[in-house]
């Protein structure tokens, strides 16, 4: 780590400014042979955050990294690092400032890895010091050190072609951050490697955060990981940033039914909301709600309950919902079991133990008694689902 | 007795073509394959010589080349005239070769290079022209043994001037002509030896390398 110092007492001087903001939009456009979807993205992230994109396929993860890059161009926005303007666009197509890929400092770890087939794993990293200025000991040296930190220093020698997926990938990280890049961005680098190489990667990702104070940017369409790994987490669909927040947030307030639809989350309901009243099931069910006055009066609204805002009873009480029991699977010393609540019979997923159950005497087809915690209901604004330009208007 | 001098000059000219046309034809095709809207158009033209009748380009070499000089020398039943008409025949030759070797290279990997920070000569030289160097060779062989073989165009613009515009190809027309059929035999067998062992060489390399990282796959995942 000796080669680092310098960098890291850089970095470490200038208190953490290597904040990277990112802010982007451009129509759709394109033909029918290369269609480009439309892209509105807003975020930041500061130095030794990481900052994941999740998405499905096809949302603009990766176009969003690109841009960052220097390797797409979007129609207009800025994007600055460390105070340094690297692309500028106030009006469409009016480009003021946009550096090159090469003028950018980014570190790019590529999907499918993109090392050059008829170099070395140790040529493959020295490459990216080739006009760091150094002499050619030099930068074999650092390229080696690189490789040690990677734990591939024995397959310095070997062509790609010799190494295994999770190998190429180590040495694709040595590449991406040979150059003491400002921003490191990490294109869906968990995707085609087994699960132990995976774990391998994480703790090497871990270390790296310590050790190098730079934002870092993870395209993923695994939320499960984006949780694991990200500070925050911008949810991407059909080019457009839906919602930046911490993960802990993003699962228990999705800003929409969409994002809540994306993240996965279970039981969302349609009601009416209005003035601090949800109005659920035709009238038939009622929460005095919280939220922050910005959802007009009489609005249809999407809602969701996170597991520990519900409470299920064996014994009716007054305001306790009857909810019959629609279908009952146990998974070990798990059981998911899903109710069926009120004429509209709504379906709602609820896990529990298998203790859980048995002390409740739940069966298929018996009647339970559910009890929401109005406190933890979070109300959102509804949309047509596949129109996310919608919440732009 | 083979005609040395026949051969030699065959030789001699496609060893100046090769050193004029690969150069060129690699700066070409590296262009060709970004050339936007007038790919197409500029493809066709450069595949002309493909298709079209050595004596016709012949014809119009002649007539376009007849009275005119290059760096002083006659343009027409020379060295100098065969040459240029060797290397408009060889363009296709050099140049597909190694455009399909360029466009095969995946445009990731572009980007990678631009990502570490390479300047556009540099990921040229060290990314594409490395990867693209069977394209490069297959051009070189097919060019040189197409050069030897060339007859219709190199009649019709150098003649069969012995020891400046006739090269084998035509010494063997020659001699067939004049019912010296065990020299125009020689000579043939000559040619075919020549063109065999270039087409063998190269594919030596390529199946020698296609091999070699067969096995080196096969030692990786063992």
């Amino acid at each position: 780590m000796g080669f680092l110092a310098p960098a890291l007492i850089e970095l470490l001087a200038s208190g953490g400014q290597l904040m990277l903001k990112v802010r982007i939009k451009s129509e759709s456009h394109g033909n029918f042979y290369h269609p480009t979807i439309p892209l509105e993205i807003n975020l930041s992230c500061a130095a030794g955050e990481l900052h994941a994109l999740v998405g499905p396929s096809g949302s603009g993860k990766t176009t969003t990294l690109r841009a960052i890059a220097g390797l797409h161009q979007p129609e207009l926005g800025l994007i600055e690092c460390a105070d340094k303007v690297w692309f500028s666009a106030l009006q469409a197509n009016q480009v003021a400032i946009n550096l090159s890929p090469a003028e950018r400092s980014c570190g790019f770890l590529f999907q499918q890895y993109a090392l050059f087939p008829h170099l070395s794993a140790l040529h493959n990293v020295a490459i990216a010091l080739e006009n760091s200025g150094l002499s050619k000991i030099d930068r074999l040296a650092q390229s080696h050190e690189w490789l040690k930190r990677m734990a591939m220093s024995e397959f310095a020698d070997r062509l790609p072609s010799q190494l295994s997926g999770g190998q190429q990938q180590r040495v694709a990280l040595a590449r991406a951050l040979a150059r003491n890049p400002q921003v490191l961005l990490l294109d869906e680098p968990f995707s085609a490697i087994d699960n132990p190489t995976r774990q391998n990667l994480y703790r090497i990702l871990a270390e790296l955060r310590e050790d190098l104070a730079i934002p870092i940017i993870l395209v993923t369409h695994d939320l499960r990981e984006a949780n694991l790994l990200a500070d925050s987490i911008t949810v991407i669909d059909h080019g457009i940033g839906l919602q930046t927040s911490a993960p802990n947030e993003l699962f228990q307030k999705p800003r929409n039914s969409r994002v809540a639809e994306l993240v996965g989350i279970p039981n969302v309901f349609q009601g009416i909301f209005n003035a601090g009243r949800l109005d659920w099931q035709d009238n038939d069910c009622h929460f005095e709600v919280l939220d922050k006055g910005k959802i007009p009066p009489a609005s249809p609204v999407a809602w969701v309950v996170p597991q520990d805002g519900l409470t299920v009873h064996s014994q009716a009480a007054d305001h306790f919902l009857p909810a019959q029991v629609e279908h009952l699977s146990s998974l070990g010393q798990i059981a998911v079991v899903r109710f069926s609540i009120g004429r509209a019979k709504e379906s709602l997923v609820w896990e529990a133990s298998a203790a859980e159950i048995k002390r409740l005497k739940i069966k298929l087809g018996s009647t339970a008694y559910l009890e929401f915690d109005a406190h933890k209901i979070h109300i959102m604004p509804l949309r047509p689902i596949n129109d996310p330009r919608r919440l732009l208007q | 007795m083979i005609d040395t001098q026949a051969i030699f000059l065959s030789l001699q000219l496609a060893a100046c073509t090769l050193l004029i046309i690969l150069p060129f034809g690699i700066w070409l095709a590296h262009h060709l394959v970004s050339a936007g809207k007038w790919k197409p158009w500029l493809e066709a033209l450069l595949a002309l010589p493909l298709v079209l009748p050595p004596t016709v380009l012949g014809y119009y070499l002649l007539v376009g080349f007849s009275g005119k000089t290059l760096f002083g020398e006659p343009m027409v039943f020379s060295f100098l005239g065969i040459l240029i008409a060797s290397l408009i025949v060889n363009l296709p030759f050099a140049i597909q070769p190694i455009q399909r070797a360029f466009e095969a290279i995946p445009p990731t990997l572009q980007e990678a290079a631009q990502v570490c920070g390479l300047k556009p000569w540099q990921i040229f030289y060290r990314i594409n022209l490395p990867l693209a160097w069977r394209g490069v060779l297959s051009a070189a062989v097919l060019t040189f043994a197409h050069t030897l073989g060339e007859f219709g165009v190199i009649l019709m613009i150098g003649g069969a001037i012995p020891g400046k515009t006739k090269t084998a190809s035509i010494a063997i027309y020659d001699q067939v002509q004049s019912f010296n059929t065990q020299g125009a035999g020689m000579l043939s067998l000559l040619l075919l030896g020549i063109s065999l062992c270039a087409i063998a060489i190269s594919y030596g390399f390529f199946g020698s390398s296609s091999n070699r990282i067969a096995r080196q796959r096969w030692a990786a995942n063992a």
